[in-house]
């Protein structure tokens, strides 16, 4: 909050504000090609999607060399050998699900880095659990009050926009909750004060209400106020409206496929986003998994062709995006008897961006025969989550505090 | 003489005890601290119950400001309106049994009717399909069962419409209370089906009684034991689970170690009763969970070992192995029999049932409870930082009476500190009470409660949803922010333009037929009806100026005139395809409204947007 008065009183919003006629103008020019220099601080911005359900990373990035996986997964499993539907393969070890096609480029071209064997030190496979651990990065601390996506934007160093953490969806993620200010928008249409059908009536309106805000005696409604009134000025809806995204990129008509999309108005935008969020569902597939067709496979297949969209989208902005994938945990290495997997623990993330070190999966993967499982069924976490998402905020956002991003946390970092 | 006064002061000494064992007199020191019997009576309106419908405070002022809160406290008040608006919802007074056997996900559906033979192996993977999904539902619906989204549809509601109609206001209020502090959520899929009967049975009929049976009650049911994972917790140090295991082949699954489980151990703890900073550490969390190991809940599903274990239970070892009291399921056989230490107390081995009992008894009755709990009522009734003198007044009493919710209450509305000039209106409305104010309010017809869920969630309140164990921040700050603040408003200007299906409005009817001559005459008469007793210089004298100009009024007229409103509202017709209205069950029985609302003219239009201006106010967010 403090950071965010102090950048209200700079006065710097209300230039940006009077300054909208040069949205209007940049929404005509497409993407990238212009860039107006905006009157605060921006690192660069991360965008995390969170794969709600467990998502099989034994299926999405698949070690099929090991002779294991076949004893234990006959139904499930997939190699770059079988004549239809064949993986990717990555190294030589490790083959991508057909499904990840639109990403895999970005891996051969370098920018796409793959962590296996990733996961949480707390061994609960509650999605409950786990995903509230994983959002507030404390594995061992149920009750921390904020995310760790919210402590990452008091870290950065500079004073925040409204606009500094937004999350694509209906309520604010724990991830995004906090003491800093994040927004949590499911359609930027609705970022307005409106009366449908009747827009002179709405403006009407959003004037009463700046008006009556700015009166009251209650200083939080009076800041929250200010601030929404602002924030709502400074984004376009024409832009949303008519948005026309690069050439080459075409968004999914799925839910993460439309929070993707808008997230890169708002980072065309420019308006001081660091930290974007997005969810997909569906990934716990106890049944009927299925290999190259299928639930999963339709799944992962609007997973990769949503954020290959995004990034053809951000086309001239690639330089500034980040985009880092996450899951609660993986699922048994055995399929079960309904075809499909059970929860298990450790799976595998993707970052991609222009400065990952990528085109390479990092792992301490070790054989998958039983008895080097862990509990005899599951893929053990050989790298813990913070490890991951720590240096990723230390490299793309200039969060130099960890320590504070990751309280109790101890271990190394892995740099990608 | 000395002895004389002595004996005189321990006799008031004990006359004062004997008071706090029998009910302290209400007295609430209002006048102290300056405030009319209307500004206490509004202050009450809107501090135990959702918000004053129109004419209530003069209502409350013949009553009785004393009686008023007495009915409230004991909560028995008749309620025909209400019924009537419940009567549509069938789920409301089942059974877990018959909950768990009837509301089904397609999965568990077609899992059963392979086992039963009904349907063919292979029909699994033609489970996306939209045509099998069809004939899945169809019949789903000749079994008679339905699914998960209808129960929760029935439960919210069902919340929406007690918090409007009720006349027990207060009860609601803490009922709403209780099921946060004790917070279990439907984002958990295994406690989704007894969150319903979880409120019902565990929360409601404790809400103004003792705090031990609040506790007591919540760690047995169900939807507890599932949500902090209790049921899954088990030990082996155990006499007859050894010899069992023992006795069974090695591969049998019996011979599989049970694991403790410390999540709700924990939260009974940092979140129910002690607090965080109450004095308890690591290794009395892992003492309680032992001495709860075993508390499970009975198995009720049709095709599960319910009948199995029905059949066990009537041997004389059965008895022992397992005790079952309701749905809640003690298994002797997980139960850690080994004595243990918690927060210094000493439990010896073979407790058995008991001796979780008398642990929650212990934290119940533990003075950091006291002070815990009575805060956190203070911060839901009084302000977001209530004093600590306050705190420790009420929490003595909580003591004095073992644990006696309504005698804490009591306390809390005797106190000065609940009079304050400052802390009227200090607290801000949840996206909950704000709805339900709202409606409450405008007097408005509540036909389809489940309509308000997306506004609620919108702005930053998905009902029974909070996934994790803490439940809504009680503070300001959580619910005030940017993006939640411009839906407010938006909720207020949709409100009252009857663009929320399923809540009808007569605006005019508020105003008995009057037809306001100017907006300034309708923000006026508005607010008054609105905001009874808020200072309403302050919010609306800038506004005046604004709707005063000619030119830009009579814009509007013409602008509000040409809107339509939506031509029909779906009626509340349960049981029916309403309440299944998701994209893959067939609609059915979707009742037109009879009510046409009336044709909108510039005047109501008008009405209408003044009124969804006072509702989206800063003063309308306040309470």
């Amino acid at each position: 909050m403090t950071n965010r008065r102090a950048f209200m009183k700079s006065g710097a919003m209300a230039v940006f504000a009077t300054g909208l006629g040069g949205i209007p103008s940049f929404i005509a020019a497409t993407a990238g090609e212009r860039k107006i220099i905006p009157p605060y601080k921006k690192t660069k911005t991360l965008v995390c999607i969170f794969q709600r359900g467990a998502m099989d990373g034994l299926m999405a990035v698949t070690p099929y060399n090991d002779p294991n996986l076949k004893l234990l997964r006959p139904g499930l499993y997939m190699s770059p050998a079988q004549t239809e539907g064949q993986l990717f393969d990555l190294d030589g070890k490790f083959g991508l699900h057909p499904s990840l096609g639109s990403l895999s480029p970005y891996f051969t071209e370098g920018r796409m880095a793959v962590v296996h064997g990733v996961g949480s030190p707390n061994k609960t496979r509650s999605h409950f659990d786990a995903q509230d651990y994983m959002e507030s990065g404390t594995p061992n601390s149920k009750n921390t009050p904020s995310g760790w996506l919210n402590r990452a934007i008091g870290l950065t160093g500079h004073e925040a926009t409204p606009f500094s953490a937004v999350s694509l969806t209906a309520a604010l993620p724990r991830a995004l909750q906090g003491d800093h200010d994040a927004l949590a928008i499911n359609n930027l249409e609705e970022f307005v004060i409106q009366m449908r059908g009747n827009p002179l009536a709405g403006n009407m309106a959003a004037n009463s209400f700046e008006q009556l805000y700015d009166q009251t005696s209650n200083q939080l409604l009076k800041q929250s106020g200010k601030e929404s009134f602002e924030a709502m000025k400074m984004l376009d809806l024409k832009l949303a409206n008519n948005y026309t995204p690069a050439p080459g990129a075409i968004y999914p008509n799925s839910p993460l496929g439309k929070s993707m999309k808008q997230i890169a108005m708002l980072v065309k935008m420019n308006i001081g986003m660091e930290v974007a969020f997005a969810e997909s569902g569906g990934w716990d597939t106890h049944f009927n998994q299925g290999t190259t067709n299928g639930s999963f496979a339709r799944n992962l297949k609007d997973f990769s062709d949503s954020i290959a969209a995004f990034w053809k989208d951000m086309a001239g902005y690639q330089d500034e995006v980040t985009v880092m994938t996450m899951t609660e945990f993986g699922r048994t290495v055995h399929q079960n008897g309904t075809g499909g997997t059970d929860h298990g623990r450790a799976s595998c993330l993707f970052v991609l961006g222009n400065d990952v070190q990528g085109g390479k999966v990092y792992h301490k993967m070790g054989a998958l025969d039983k008895a080097s499982l862990e509990d005899n069924r599951d893929l053990p976490v050989t790298t813990d989550f913070r490890s991951v998402f720590a240096s990723v905020a230390k490299k793309h956002l200039n969060v130099v505090d960890t320590a504070k991003l990751f309280p109790g946390y101890e271990g190394d970092m892995l740099y990608l | 003489m000395r002895y004389i006064v002595l004996i005189f002061i321990f006799i008031s000494l004990a006359f004062t005890v004997e008071q706090f064992n029998s009910d302290q007199r209400l007295q609430m020191p209002y006048k102290k601290e300056g405030l009319s019997e209307r500004e206490a009576v509004e202050h009450l309106l809107s501090r135990l119950s959702f918000g004053a419908r129109p004419g209530e405070v003069e209502k409350a002022l013949a009553i009785g400001l004393e009686k008023w809160v007495q009915q409230q406290l004991e909560h028995s008040l008749p309620g025909a309106a209400l019924e009537k608006k419940l009567s549509g919802y069938d789920a409301l007074a089942l059974d877990n049994e018959t909950i768990v056997n009837t509301y089904l996900n397609a999965g568990q559906v077609v899992r059963m009717m392979q086992k039963n033979g009904t349907l063919s192996k292979d029909s699994m993977a033609k489970l996306e399909k939209a045509d099998y999904r069809k004939d899945l539902l169809k019949l789903m619906q000749e079994k008679g069962l339905k699914l998960p989204q209808e129960l929760n549809r029935q439960l919210v509601a069902q919340k929406l419409i007690r918090a409007v109609y009720s006349e027990n206001q207060l009860q609601e209020l803490m009922t709403d209370f209780w099921f946060n502090h004790f917070n279990v959520s439907v984002t958990k899929g295994q406690s989704q089906p007894y969150v319903l009967t979880y409120e019902r049975d565990a929360i409601r009929p404790h809400t103004m009684g003792k705090f031990e049976s609040l506790l007591k009650a919540t760690a047995q049911h169900p939807a507890m034991l599932y949500y902090l994972d209790n049921a899954s917790s088990g030990s082996d140090n155990n006499e007859m689970n050894q010899r069992i295991k023992k006795m069974v082949p090695a591969n049998s699954k019996l011979k599989k170690t049970a694991g403790l489980n410390e999540n709700y151990a924990r939260e009974v703890m940092e979140l129910h009763t002690l607090g965080v900073d109450g004095g308890y550490v690591q290794a009395d969390v892992t003492e309680v969970a032992r001495a709860l190991t075993g508390w499970t809940v009975r198995p009720m599903m049709k095709d599960g070992y319910g009948e199995r274990l029905a059949k066990m239970q009537q041997s004389r070892l059965g008895k022992n192995m397992a005790t079952t009291e309701g749905d809640f399921l003690f298994l002797a056989v997980r139960h850690d029999q080994q004595e243990k230490t918690v927060l210094g107390k000493k439990y010896l081995s073979n407790g058995g049932l008991n001796e979780g009992l008398e642990v929650l008894h212990q934290l119940a009755t533990h003075p950091s409870t006291a002070t815990f709990i009575c805060k956190k009522i203070a911060t839901r009734f009084v302000c977001d930082t209530p004093s600590a003198t306050l705190v420790a007044a009420m929490a003595d009493v909580f003591t004095k009476t073992g644990g006696d919710i309504k005698q804490t209450m009591i306390a809390m509305l005797n106190s000065r500190e609940f009079w304050k000039k400052e802390v009227l209106r200090s607290k801000i409305k949840s996206p909950f009470e704000l709805v339900v104010s709202a409606i409450r309010a405008t007097n408005a017809d509540l036909r389809n409660a489940y309509q308000l869920n997306d506004w609620c969630t919108r702005m930053g309140q998905k009902i029974y949803s909070y996934g994790a164990p803490t439940g809504f921040p009680d503070k300001a700050s959580f619910w005030v922010n940017t993006g939640s603040l411009l839906n407010r408003m938006n909720f207020g200007l949709a409100i009252a333009a009857q663009r929320i299906p399923g809540v009808g409005m007569n605006l005019l009817g508020l105003n008995n037929n009057h037809e306001p001559e100017s907006v300034e005459d309708a923000l006026q008469t508005y607010s008054a009806i609105l905001l009874p007793g808020r200072n309403q210089k302050e919010n609306i004298s800038r506004l005046t100026t604004l709707v005063r100009d000619e030119a830009l009024q009579a814009r509007l007229d013409k602008a509000l005139a040409s809107t339509q409103p939506p031509t029909s509202i779906e009626e509340d017709k349960l049981g029916a395809g309403d309440m299944m209205g998701d994209a893959m069950t067939p609609k059915m029985g979707k009742g037109k409204d009879k009510k046409t609302p009336p044709m909108e003219t510039a005047v109501s239009g008008q009405v209408a947007h003044v009124v969804g201006i006072i509702i989206g106010s800063p003063e309308f967010q306040r309470k």
